[in-house]
């Protein structure tokens, strides 16, 4: 009993991790290897075109073909956001990127599926491709898509203040638009589906890599047009989302579709390049920014126009363009701000979500631009964010809710750590120092699919073993939701950790959940644990305070002990109080649920619901840098990051979750990019995608700030997505102040930074040659 | 595309005269040895293979002599053998500092020096699926006509992409080869020419046993561009030996890869002790490495920054050793 401790706060290893590194964990792949026919995708080979002939004839007569499927087997479209369901999971009429696929085979085996696939006939009447944004939004492209004038899928128009008299009061304005290559989650664990159709019960199961099984379940259900009650979806052990998985994908379809065909069982395992072709990555970008400043530092004013290379298919783009504005607010205390906003079809792989989901690239430029303005003002980049700090509670020109703001604390640490005041602006040529910040919202408060549910939703059971079994439809994706669960409930219970089981993802046993995304899980899924187990606590303070013939509000629960008012004489264990709760009813079964108010449901205003959470995460970050003026290679020496997630319910996984944050900000500042070559996708192996490896990664120090927040679950908001942002900007400045280049691109690959530097040299030399001449 | 390696035979000879007997025995043979490199290609259908070849177990391949007549080193000695030598170290710096630099360290646990000289040559074209390739209609190195990084060229511009072979031929290596009509002996330069498609001057059956490496009082070291400090095949690598007192030709050798079909020697004249300064000296040798080679769109990276780069990386080379 002495052993006991409160779990939250405690450092304690993911409760799913021992089975990670062990090997002992089974992930899709994994499964029923033995008994499942091969499944294998025929993509397009082309661009953009018209399907003129699609014949699987010979294919279906290969000897252990034992079904075909092909866009004609499914009617219906699908996609996360359900006004932009614009995709099918098999081209049907026409394709429109290259790898997007087209039929489908089940077989015996491997080779017999790819033989087959060689034989299906394809003929395609090729149209015109748009790749670039710029080829995308010509006057005379072709349109990618039937009434979408310009490859505009979508456009966002957000005006709040007075944007004009803002720049009106500045010292200083200025502009620049930035360029950010499109990236891929490169998440570790490829693709992979298995599902089984019970032809006899007309009973569908997958199990799926996703971080939504939720989603993916309604979008079975209508792209097979099956009750949804036939189906079950179970996500077993996930190696990593990162935001590729927060839409059902169309290999989860299609291996569905196979299933269903064959009457059996289908494994569909994608290769990593069919994996890259899935995509769903961060956009390339274009970020116009202009910022007006007053003579401290203040900002006046900000106007902001993003132009995102969308890919083929609308999927998460409407919420991308949105975020990339919304999250313009929340960070700094900002009173006019002008949005302008485009997400472009082009003949390539769709984009999607991807942690920092729209922000990332706006954040970026905003940052740079700042920090280059601090030094024309002569001004310290750390005082000029101070310069514009917000103070809560208050709600943005948005109308975003903030209610806990912890960045003045996470500056201060930073900036302490780094030796800042002393280092900055005196290191060594060819060193330097930059800094930035950067948020992201705890769960968008609006769900996707709007059905008036609870938005999370966690059950709690209580049996004769005296054992607490949580049940959650929280996908763990790596990030340590399952962990959080079982903490959250033991500390409202009193409990040791190790009382309590999760049961997670299995749409046959556990509540339904949103899913993970948008960093919502902690918020949401914790609250409605905390709320799961106080129910269940008070059953058995009930049962207790009848037993020690006490008033319940004299009862005290607590390392699992129940006793009137903490007297030891009259202490029953748990285990007593559970038997005789359990002696009333039998099995104890509870339920929490968790519902994002409507005042934190984001403004009135169009497309006002992307943004809108119950809370910011908050972070700052100072970078350290060396950079190689020959080779253009930039080494990352340190970075100190601190984040203000609220309150730290597990340390260890916050600390986990920021370096995460920091270091894929780090690939995307420096080595990550996708290349296409007129549509083929040059990058996607993990040679070609340059991933940072353990080599590059830097001594990463953190600092967690606790603010406390007034409704997250003992205080905590998110901890996963919002250091990522900030790292970016903070390198760029970093090299900037190493070696005097200002660069308006991401990444900061070699090649490019000798460039700038020739540049640079070029123009020193040309001011030089007309200062002598004068 | 999905990575499926395709049916073969394995043979495990334990004597050359074996394996060189098996290979002409079977049909659509391939040597093997340590596999980083041949096994991903067979995965995506870039080699047609029926009977595999595999080396591991030949005994005079795993030769190691280093005494004060010179080196001889078995092309079946892995790179993570060689990347843990320290007699080697000191003795040809450049050649250590070359192995550990390939790939990552389980690669190199497995990976030989045969096989790193005899690397198949890489591009951005062919280095991809079988889908991949299919749709953009096959290229000169492969089942196709064209050669998509040059396509009014006439022959493939793939890059050769080994590391060890510029550090062992800075140091005068000679290649010891054996085949159905014996051994044979050249200097590593001449086992190389500039065709993508066919990178490697060695005749049907032959197996490359070994490297002869001179003695030397030079001193060397080899360093490669990459994004990336591990994994990364070289966007250019280079490596520059230096013997200052030697007579005024051959003070700098230095060798390229990564940019050229085949690993590059350059020609750089001697430092003039009349009148060079280091700073004209070391210019010069930059223009030198410049105008040897020539890179090509073969990668993502800027084909001219390679060129740049390389340039510079070998001029702060050569300084370095020269003021050492």
């Amino acid at each position: 009993m002495s052993t006991y401790q409160p779990a939250i706060g405690q450092r304690v290893p993911l409760v799913d991790g021992i089975e990670k590194v062990t090997g002992k964990a089974r992930y899709t792949a994994d499964l029923g290897r033995d008994d499942c026919l091969v499944g294998r995708i025929l993509r397009s080979p082309v661009s953009h075109g018209v399907i003129i002939r699609l014949d699987t004839t010979k294919a279906a007569a290969l000897d252990g073909v034992i079904a075909i499927v092909t866009g004609a087997d499914c009617s219906y479209t699908y996609g996360v956001i359900p006004i932009a369901m614009n995709e099918y999971p098999m081209a049907r009429d026409k394709v429109r990127y290259r790898g997007e696929a087209v039929a489908a085979v089940a077989a015996v085996n491997e080779r017999i599926a790819e033989q087959a696939l060689e034989l299906i006939e394809l003929e395609i009447e090729e149209l015109p491709a748009c790749y670039s944004l710029k080829e995308a939004y010509a006057p005379d492209a072709t349109l990618i898509h039937e009434g979408k004038a310009r490859n505009i899928e979508r456009e966002v128009h957000h005006d709040f203040g007075d944007v004009a008299a803002g720049f009106a009061d500045a010292v200083l304005v200025a502009e620049e638009t930035f360029t950010c290559a499109e990236i891929n989650h490169a998440q570790m664990e490829p693709h992979a589906a298995l599902a089984e159709y019970d032809a006899e019960r007309q009973r569908l199961t997958l199990h799926s890599v996703t971080q939504v099984p939720f989603y993916v379940h309604l979008t079975l259900a209508r792209c097979l047009d099956m009750d949804a009650s036939r189906i079950r979806v179970i996500k077993p052990f996930v190696g990593g989302g990162f935001g590729a998985r927060t839409e059902a994908l169309n290999f989860e379809i299609i291996t569905a579709l196979l299933a269903r065909a064959a009457g059996g069982k289908v494994m569909m395992q994608m290769s990593r390049e069919e994996s890259f072709i899935t995509h769903r990555g961060r956009p390339e970008t274009e970020v116009y920014v202009k910022i007006g400043l007053g003579e401290t530092g203040r900002i006046t004013a900000v106007e902001c126009a993003v132009r995102q290379r969308g890919g083929a298919y609308a999927g998460y783009g409407l919420v991308t363009i949105l975020y990339a504005g919304a999250l313009l607010h929340g960070l700094y205390d900002i009173a006019n701000v002008k949005y302008d906003g485009y997400r472009l079809y082009t003949n390539l792989p769709p984009c999607g979500a991807m942690r920092g989901h729209g922000t990332v690239d706006v954040r970026h430029a905003f940052e740079a631009l700042l920090d280059r303005m601090a030094r024309q003002l002569d001004l310290d980049p750390f005082a000029v964010r101070r310069a514009n700090m917000l103070s809560a509670p208050t709600r943005t020109p948005n109308d975003l809710m903030v209610n806990s703001y912890g960045l003045p604390e996470c500056l201060q640490k930073v900036e302490a750590a780094s030796g800042w005041k002393d280092r900055f602006g005196k290191l060594p040529a060819g060193r330097g120092l930059g800094m930035a910040c950067s948020h992201y919202v705890s769960g968008a408060a609006k769900p996707v699919h709007w059905t008036g549910e609870p938005h999370a939703v966690v059950s709690l059971k209580l049996d004769f073993d005296g054992g607490i079994t949580a049940f959650t439809g929280a996908s763990d994706i790596g990030q340590g939701s399952t962990t959080m669960v079982a903490m959250a409930a033991a500390e409202v219970l009193g409990v040791h950790l190790s009382r309590i089981q999760v049961v997670t993802n299995d749409s046959a046993i556990t509540p339904k959940d949103n899913g993970s995304y948008s960093s919502r899980v902690t918020f949401m899924v914790g609250n409605a644990a905390v709320e799961a187990a106080r129910n269940l606590r008070a059953l058995l303070v009930a049962a207790a305070a009848k037993k020690l013939e006490a008033n319940v509000d004299d009862i005290v629960c607590e390392g699992e002990t129940f006793s009137v008012d903490g007297g030891e004489q009259s202490a029953l264990s748990f285990s007593e109080v559970a038997l005789i709760a359990l002696a009333e009813d039998g099995t104890i079964n509870v339920k929490g649920t968790f519902t994002c108010p409507p005042e934190s449901q984001g403004g009135k205003h169009r497309g006002g619901a992307v943004g809108s959470t119950m809370g910011f995460s908050y972070a700052a970050q100072v970078v350290e840098v060396t950079v190689d003026e020959d080779t253009g290679l930039v080494s990352v020496e340190k970075v100190w990051a601190a984040l203000d997630c609220g309150r730290a319910l597990n340390p260890l996984a916050v600390e986990g979750q920021i370096e995460g944050s920091v270091w894929m900000g780090m690939g995307q500042a420096l080595s990550e990019e996708t290349h296409y070559v007129k549509g083929l996708p040059v990058h996607a192996n993990f040679l070609d995608y340059r991933v940072p490896t353990i080599v590059e990664s830097p001594d990463i120090e953190v600092f967690i700030v606790e603010s406390h927040d007034p409704l997250g679950p003992f205080g905590a908001k998110e901890a996963g997505e919002g250091a990522l942002s900030g790292c970016p900007p903070a390198l760029a400045a970093a090299i900037s102040d190493a070696i005097g280049i200002n660069a308006n691109f991401l990444p900061l690959t070699p090649d490019r930074i000798v460039e700038a530097l020739t540049a640079k040299r070029r123009k020193e030399r040309r001011a030089a040659q007309i200062k002598e001449a004068s | 595309m999905s990575d499926v390696l395709p049916d073969f035979k394995l043979l495990r000879p334990v004597t050359a005269g074996e394996a060189i007997a098996a290979f002409a025995g079977s049909k659509m043979p391939r040597y093997c040895a340590g596999g980083t490199d041949l096994m991903v290609n067979m995965r995506k259908g870039l080699v047609e293979v029926e009977t595999l070849i595999d080396l591991t177990g030949l005994a005079d391949m795993k030769r190691y002599d280093l005494d004060a007549s010179g080196l001889y080193l078995g092309a079946g000695i892995t790179l993570a053998q060689i990347a843990g030598d320290a007699a080697l170290a000191k003795a040809y710096p450049a050649v250590v500092q070359a192995a550990r630099t390939v790939a990552g360290p389980t690669h190199r646990e497995a990976a030989t020096v045969g096989g790193n000289l005899c690397l198949d040559t890489r591009c951005q074209y062919y280095n991809q699926s079988h889908w991949w390739r299919k749709s953009n209609a096959f290229c000169l190195k492969y089942k196709g006509n064209i050669c998509h990084v040059a396509p009014t060229g006439n022959r493939c511009r793939a890059a050769f992409s080994g590391d060890l072979a510029p550090a062992l031929m800075v140091h005068d290596a000679e290649i010891d080869i054996l085949g159905p009509d014996g051994h044979r002996r050249l200097a590593l330069a001449d086992f190389y020419q500039e065709d993508g498609a066919n990178p490697l001057l060695l005749k049907s059956a032959e197996i490359v046993m070994g490297i002869y490496l001179p003695a030397t009082r030079a001193i060397s070291a080899y360093e490669k561009i990459r994004i990336r400090g591990n994994m990364d095949f070289p966007l250019a690598g280079v490596a520059v030996a230096c013997d200052k007192e030697t007579a005024q030709s051959g003070q700098f050798k230095v060798a390229i890869t990564g940019t050229n079909s085949c690993p590059v020697a350059v020609d750089m004249a001697a430092f003039d002790f009349e009148t060079d300064t280091l700073d004209i000296y070391f210019e010069g040798f930059k223009k030198s490495v410049q105008k040897a080679v020539s890179p090509q769109r073969t990668t993502t990276t800027a084909a001219h920054y390679r060129r740049l780069s390389v340039a510079a990386m070998a001029a702060r080379i050569a300084r370095g050793l020269w003021e050492s």
